[in-house]
C-alpha cells in the first residue's frame, strides 16, 4: 500500500516525461561528483528521458551556498548532497523534505543501511532529512616498507603509547615521520570515543563537553607526537600532503577508508603495494567522512528527485558503481555483500581490506548530529592549533574553546 | 638628462639595476601563471618547477570546461562588465555635465555628497547590500550587480573634471541660443567632445567590473549566473585540485586585461591619477 | 523655429506652454542630470547602510523569514566586542595593514623618484609594468600566489633557498622550506601579495606628483651643489606630502577592508591557517554567510566602519596638517 503514492507520482512523472525531457539539478561537491556521474549512467538506462545536471562546487562553498540558498529559498537544486559535517545543521533547519513522510516513506529502507548513518540524518524532532550514500569507516593506513625497515611490528602500534614509541623508532631509523599532522590523532580519538547517540562535542542534553577527559587525552596524544617531532606538520589536502605520501616521508595515516581510492587514483599511484591497513588502536571505531542526499522543500521535481536518490542509495548496482569509481564505501548493507568485497586489493598488497572496513562500519556507534557541530569543530580546530603550534596549555585551550562554543549557542 | 652631478652615472646605473630587478619581480607571477597554465599539477609542484612552457594547455582547458561552465562564466563576466560600462558612461557623463556646466542651488553640497561616498568602505556594505537584494528578490539576477553600479562617484568626478577643462561655457551658451534643449546640448555637443575621457572611464569601469568578486560571490548563487573569478575560486580547495586547469582559467581571465592594458596603458594611468593630482 | 510661426488657435496657451517648458527644462535639467546618482545611492547605498545599523540591534538568520527579527539591544555589539575570534581577526587586519601598507610607500616613493630621474623614453612603459598588478583581478593574483607559495618546490621557497646560499643574506633566511599556510606564517604571505599588488599603484601616484614639481627647483638646488640624494631629501620629499596623505589614506581604507586575497589564500576559510590570516571583513563575511548571524555581522560592519573612521581621522591629524601646510 505504501508504494501507491510513489507509483502515482511515477505515473504523473511519465505523463510529463512523454511530453518533454525532464531536467534534474543535483548540487554536489568533489569528488562525490565522480561517483554520481558513474551512477547517473546507470540511472539513465532506467530513465532515459531524465537529464541530470550537476552543480559542482568546492566542498566548503557547496555547503555555504546551500546554507544561504536554504535561508533565502532561492537557487536550490532539486537534489542536494550533504557531507556528514553539515548534515546535523541541515537536519535541525526546515529546508529539506522529511523523508519519513509520504510519498517518500523512507522508513522502510532504513534497515538496509549501516545503522549509524540513520541517526546522523535524523533531527531531534524525529524528521529524517537525507539518505546515506556513502560512509567512511575510520581506518589505520601504514607503509609496510617503512615499518619493516624500522623493524616495527604494526601490531605493536595498536595502543597509543605503542604507536608513539613506534614513531620514535621509525624516525630514528628511517627518518620518516610517523604521521603527516599530529592533529589527525586528536581527531580520530575524539570521533572514536564519542558515546553512542551523542554529538562528538555535546552531551545528550546538548551541553558542551569539549573540556572533558576524552578531549584532554586526544589533545595530549597529539601534543606528545608534535613535541617528539614525529609529525611532518603537513595539513591534509595540500600538495605537501600528496608529496609526503608519494615520497614515503610519512609512515602512517588515519583516515576514512576512502583515502585508499584517492591514494590509488591520483595521490600516490606509484606507492602501489606498499600500503596496508588495520583497525584503529585500542579497539576504537570511528566514522571519518560520509555523504548524504536530500531534497530541498523548494525542489520543483520532488518525485523524480526521490527516484534518483532512491536509485543511488538503495540499489546495489549504483552503490557498487560509486564504490568502483572513487572507492566510496557503500552505505547500503547489501552492497557490502557484493563479491567484490572479498577481492584482494592490490594497492594494499593483496589485503582483503574491504572486509576489515565492513567490520569497522558495523561497529561504529551511531552519532547524533547537533546544529552547532560545525562551529564547535572550527573552534576546536583553532584550539588544537593553538596547543600544537603556539604551545598553549591544553586545559586552558579547551576551557576557552568551551566558552567560545557556548557563546555561539545563543 | 643634461645635468650631470658627481657620481651621477653611478647613481643612474644603480637606478637601472633597481628598476630591472623590480620589474622582473613584478612580471614573474604573470609569467608563471602562463607557464603553469601549460603544465599538469604534478609538474607544477615537482622539482624543479617548470620555468618554460609545456604542452598541456589543451589538457588543462579540457578539465576546465568539464569541471565548470567556463564559457558561460566568461560570458557572465563580459555581460556584467559591458552593462556596467555602457550605463556608467551615460549616467556619469550626464551627471558630470550637470555638475560642471550649471549653477544651481545645493550644487556644492550635492557634489560633496558624491565625493563623500567614495570614502565609504565598500566591503562593509556587503551584508546590508545582500539583505537589500534579498528583500527585493534580485538574488541570482545580473541586474542586481550592474544597476547599483550605473552611476559611480569616481566616474562622475572624472567626467566633471574633464568637462570643466575641455568644454568652454560659451559653446554651451551658443547651443542654447540655437534652441537646443539641455539634453540636446549634452547629447549633441558635449558627448562628442569628451570622447577621450569616455574612453578612459570606459576602461576603468570595464576593468573594475571584470574583476569584481566579493559581491558577485554573495549575490549569484548558481553556477550559471556566477562570473569567472567566482567560478575559478570554486575549483580551488577540491580534494583533487587541478592547479594546471586553474592557472589556465586564470590566464584566460587575465588575458583580456593584459590586452587592453597593452593598448591603452597610458590613457588608463593618466585617467586614474588625474583625480589624485588635481585634488 | 517652428513655435514662432505657429498661430495660436486656442487662446495663448500654446506658445507660453512651449516657453514655460523651455525655461522649466533649463531650470531643472541639472537636477535631473545628477539625480540618477542620488537615486541609486539612496536605494543601494544609504538605505542598506541604515538598514544594517537597524539590523545590528536585531537577531536574525535568513531562515527565520524576512521581517521576523528579534530586538536584542546591544547584544550583538557586546558579543562582537568580547569575541576573541573577532579580536584575532582585527589584530590580523591591523598587522597586515601595517606590514603590507608601510613597505608599499617605502618602496614606491624612491622607485617613483628613480623612474623620474633616470628614465625618459621608457618612462611610461616601465611605470605600466609596475602598475600591471593593480588592474589584475585579486582573485587571479591570489590563485597565482597560491601555487608560488607551495612548501616543497614552490617558486618562492626555491628562490629563498637559493638566496640562502649567498653570504650575509643566508644568515637571515630560514634553512628549511617555509610552510606559508600555517597560522603563524600566512600573514607574511598575505603581506607579500598585497605589497606586490599595490606598490605599482602608489608608485604611479607618487610619480605623477613628482612630475608636477617644477624643474627649476631642482636646477636651483643643483647650482647650489646639492646631490641627487639631497635633492630627494630636501625638495622631493617635502613637496610629496600632500600626495603621501592622499596615498596613505587610500592604503588605510583599502587595507582595513582586505578581503579577496585572504579569502582565496585561506580557501574561503577552510584552511588550517585561517585563525592567523583571517581579516576582519572575512570574519564578517563568514559570520553572515557561514554562520548566518546577520545581526552580529551587521554589528561587525559598523564596528569596523567606526574603526576606519577613527584611523582616517588620525591620519588626517598627522599627515593632513602637514599636507595642507605643504601646499
Amino acid at each position: 500500500m505504501k508504494q501507491i503514492p510513489s507509483l502515482l507520482a511515477l505515473l504523473v512523472l511519465f505523463g510529463l516525461g512523454l511530453a518533454q525531457k525532464t531536467t534534474l539539478t543535483v548540487g554536489v561537491f568533489p569528488n562525490l561528483d565522480d561517483a554520481l556521474k558513474a551512477q547517473i549512467q546507470l540511472f539513465n538506462k532506467k530513465y532515459p528521458d531524465v537529464e541530470v545536471k550537476l552543480v559542482i562546487q568546492q566542498y566548503a562553498d557547496h555547503h555555504n551556498a546551500l546554507t544561504t540558498a536554504l535561508a533565502t529559498g532561492q537557487g536550490l537544486p532539486d537534489v542536494a548532497a550533504i557531507e556528514i559535517g553539515f548534515v546535523g545543521r541541515f537536519a535541525e533547519g526546515q529546508g529539506f523534505e522529511d523523508l519519513n513522510k509520504a510519498p517518500y516513506n523512507a522508513g522502510q529502507y532504513k534497515r538496509f543501511f549501516t545503522p549509524y548513518t540513520i541517526a546522523q540524518a535524523t533531527a531531534s524532532d524525529g524528521r529524517f532529512i537525507a539518505m546515506p550514500v556513502d560512509i567512511g569507516p575510520g581506518t589505520f593506513f601504514y607503509r609496510v616498507d617503512i615499518l619493516q625497515k624500522a623493524g616495527v611490528d604494526p601490531k605493536n602500534m595498536m595502543t597509543w603509547p605503542g604507536y608513539i614509541a613506534a614513531g620514535r623508532k621509525i624516525k630514528a631509523t628511517t627518518g620518516a615521520f610517523l604521521i603527516a599532522d599530529a592533529s589527525d590523532v586528536a581527531w580520530i580519538n575524539i570521533f572514536a570515543t564519542t558515546p553512542a547517540n551523542t554529538s562528538p562535542y555535546f552531551d545528550a542534553q546538548g551541553k558542551v563537553i569539549v573540556d572533558s577527559p576524552r578531549f584532554v587525552r586526544a589533545f595530549e596524544l597529539a601534543k606528545n607526537i608534535r613535541a617528539a617531532g614525529l609529525d611532518a606538520r603537513v595539513g591534509a589536502w595540500t600538495n605537501e600532503w600528496y608529496d609526503a605520501f608519494k615520497k614515503g616521508t610519512v609512515a602512517t595515516q588515519f583516515s576514512g577508508a576512502w583515502l585508499q581510492g584517492h591514494l590509488q587514483n591520483w595521490m600516490a599511484p606509484e606507492t602501489k603495494g606498499l600500503w596496508r591497513v588495520q583497525q584503529l588502536p585500542e579497539g576504537m571505531y570511528a566514522s571519518w567522512g560520509g555523504s548524504f542526499y536530500a531534497i530541498p522543500t523548494t525542489s520543483k521535481n520532488k518525485a523524480l528527485a526521490w527516484e534518483l536518490i532512491k536509485f543511488v542509495t538503495t540499489t546495489k548496482e549504483a552503490q557498487v558503481a560509486a564504490f568502483r569509481a572513487i572507492g566510496a564505501f557503500p552505505s547500503l548493507l547489501s552492497a557490502q555483500e557484493d563479491p567484490s568485497f572479498n577481492e584482494p586489493i592490490e594497492f594494499l598488497g593483496g589485503q582483503q581490506a574491504r572486509l576489515l572496513w565492513r567490520d569497522a562500519a558495523r561497529r561504529v556507534k551511531p552519532l547524533k548530529a547537533n546544529k552547532y557541530d560545525r562551529i564547535a569543530n572550527e573552534i576546536l580546530t583553532q584550539a588544537l592549533s593553538q596547543v600544537l603550534d603556539e604551545g598553549k596549555d591544553i586545559q586552558a585551550a579547551l576551557t576557552e574553546a568551551k566558552r567560545l562554543i557556548e557563546r555561539r549557542m545563543r | 638628462m643634461a645635468r650631470v652631478s658627481p657620481g651621477g652615472w653611478l647613481l643612474r646605473l644603480g637606478g637601472y639595476a633597481l628598476l630591472v630587478l623590480g620589474g622582473v619581480l613584478t612580471i614573474a607571477p604573470f609569467y608563471f601563471m602562463f607557464v603553469f597554465a601549460t603544465h599538469q599539477r604534478s609538474e607544477i609542484f615537482g622539482f624543479p618547477p617548470p620555468i618554460w612552457f609545456g604542452e598541456h594547455f589543451l589538457t588543462n582547458y579540457q578539465i576546465l570546461i568539464e569541471k565548470i561552465p567556463f564559457w558561460r562564466a566568461y560570458w557572465n563576466n563580459f555581460y556584467l562588465a559591458l552593462m556596467t560600462t555602457i550605463t556608467s558612461l551615460f549616467f556619469c557623463s550626464l551627471a558630470g555635465f550637470g555638475f560642471a556646466m550649471y549653477q544651481f542651488r545645493w550644487r556644492e553640497q550635492l557634489f560633496a555628497v558624491v565625493m563623500a561616498t567614495l570614502l565609504i568602505p565598500a566591503i562593509l556594505n556587503l551584508i546590508p547590500f545582500y539583505l537589500l537584494i534579498y528583500q527585493i528578490g534580485w538574488i541570482n539576477t545580473p541586474k542586481a550587480l550592474w544597476v547599483p553600479a550605473m552611476a559611480g562617484a569616481l566616474g562622475i568626478f572624472l567626467m566633471r573634471q574633464y568637462i570643466i577643462s575641455a568644454i568652454p561655457k560659451e559653446l554651451v551658451d551658443a547651443a542654447r541660443i540655437d534652441g537646443c534643449s539641455e539634453f540636446q546640448i549634452y547629447w549633441r555637443i558635449v558627448l562628442p567632445l569628451i570622447r577621450p575621457a569616455l574612453g578612459t572611464l570606459g576602461l576603468i569601469t570595464f576593468i573594475g567590473s571584470w574583476n569584481r568578486f566579493a559581491d558577485v560571490n554573495v549575490i549569484m548563487r548558481t553556477q550559471e549566473t556566477k562570473t569567472l573569478p567566482v567560478v575559478l575560486r570554486t575549483l580551488q580547495g577540491a580534494t583533487d585540485v587541478e592547479w594546471g586547469a586553474i592557472m589556465a582559467g586564470t590566464a584566460l581571465l587575465v588575458a583580456p586585461l593584459l590586452l587592453v592594458f597593452a593598448l591603452a596603458a597610458r590613457q588608463l594611468m593618466e585617467g586614474l591619477t588625474s583625480g589624485a593630482v588635481k585634488s | 523655429m517652428r513655435k514662432s510661426v505657429r498661430i495660436p488657435t486656442s487662446g495663448h496657451a500654446g506658445p507660453s506652454l512651449a516657453m514655460r517648458w523651455s525655461s522649466f527644462q533649463r531650470r531643472y535639467a541639472p537636477y535631473i542630470f545628477v539625480s540618477p546618482f542620488f537615486i541609486l545611492f539612496l536605494i543601494f547605498g544609504l538605505y542598506p547602510t541604515l538598514f544594517s545599523l537597524y539590523m545590528s540591534f536585531q537577531a536574525w538568520t535568513p531562515s527565520d523569514g524576512w521581517g521576523r527579527w528579534k530586538y536584542v539591544g546591544l547584544e550583538n555589539y557586546t558579543f562582537t566586542l568580547t569575541d576573541p575570534m573577532f579580536w584575532r581577526s582585527m589584530w590580523n587586519t591591523v598587522w597586515l595593514g601595517v606590514f603590507s601598507g608601510i613597505p608599499q610607500h617605502l618602496i614606491a616613493i624612491p622607485l617613483a623618484f628613480v623612474i623620474h630621474m633616470v628614465l625618459s623614453r621608457f618612462k611610461t612603459f616601465v611605470t605600466a609594468v609596475y602598475f600591471l598588478p593593480y588592474i589584475t583581478s585579486s582573485v587571479a593574483i591570489a590563485l597565482i600566489f597560491n601555487t608560488l607559495f607551495a612548501t616543497n618546490n614552490g617558486v618562492i621557497n626555491l628562490v629563498i633557498a637559493h638566496l640562502n646560499t649567498w653570504p650575509l643574506l643566508g644568515a637571515l633566511l630560514p634553512d628549511q622550506n617555509i610552510n606559508w599556510f600555517t597560522s603563524a606564517n600566512i600573514k607574511y604571505a598575505l603581506a607579500l601579495v598585497v605589497i606586490w599588488q599595490f606598490t605599482g599603484w602608489n608608485t604611479l601616484l607618487y610619480l605623477s606628483a613628482i612630475q608636477a614639481i617644477p624643474k627649476d627647483l631642482y636646477e636651483a638646488a643643483a647650482v647650489d651643489g646639492a646631490t641627487r640624494v639631497q635633492q630627494f631629501r630636501y625638495i622631493t620629499l617635502p613637496l610629496l606630502r600632500p600626495m603621501m596623505f592622499f596615498a596613505v589614506s587610500l592604503t588605510i581604507i583599502g587595507n582595513m577592508q582586505l578581503f579577496e586575497q585572504p579569502f582565496v589564500l585561506l580557501n574561503g576559510g577552510a584552511s588550517a591557517a585561517t585563525p592567523g590570516g583571517q581579516t576582519a571583513t572575512m570574519y564578517m563575511y563568514r559570520t553572515a554567510f557561514e554562520w548566518l548571524e546577520m545581526g552580529t555581522a551587521a554589528s561587525i560592519a559598523w564596528i569596523l566602519f567606526v574603526f576606519i573612521g577613527i584611523l582616517t581621522y588620525l591620519n588626517n591629524l598627522i599627515f593632513g596638517r602637514a599636507a595642507r601646510g605643504g601646499d
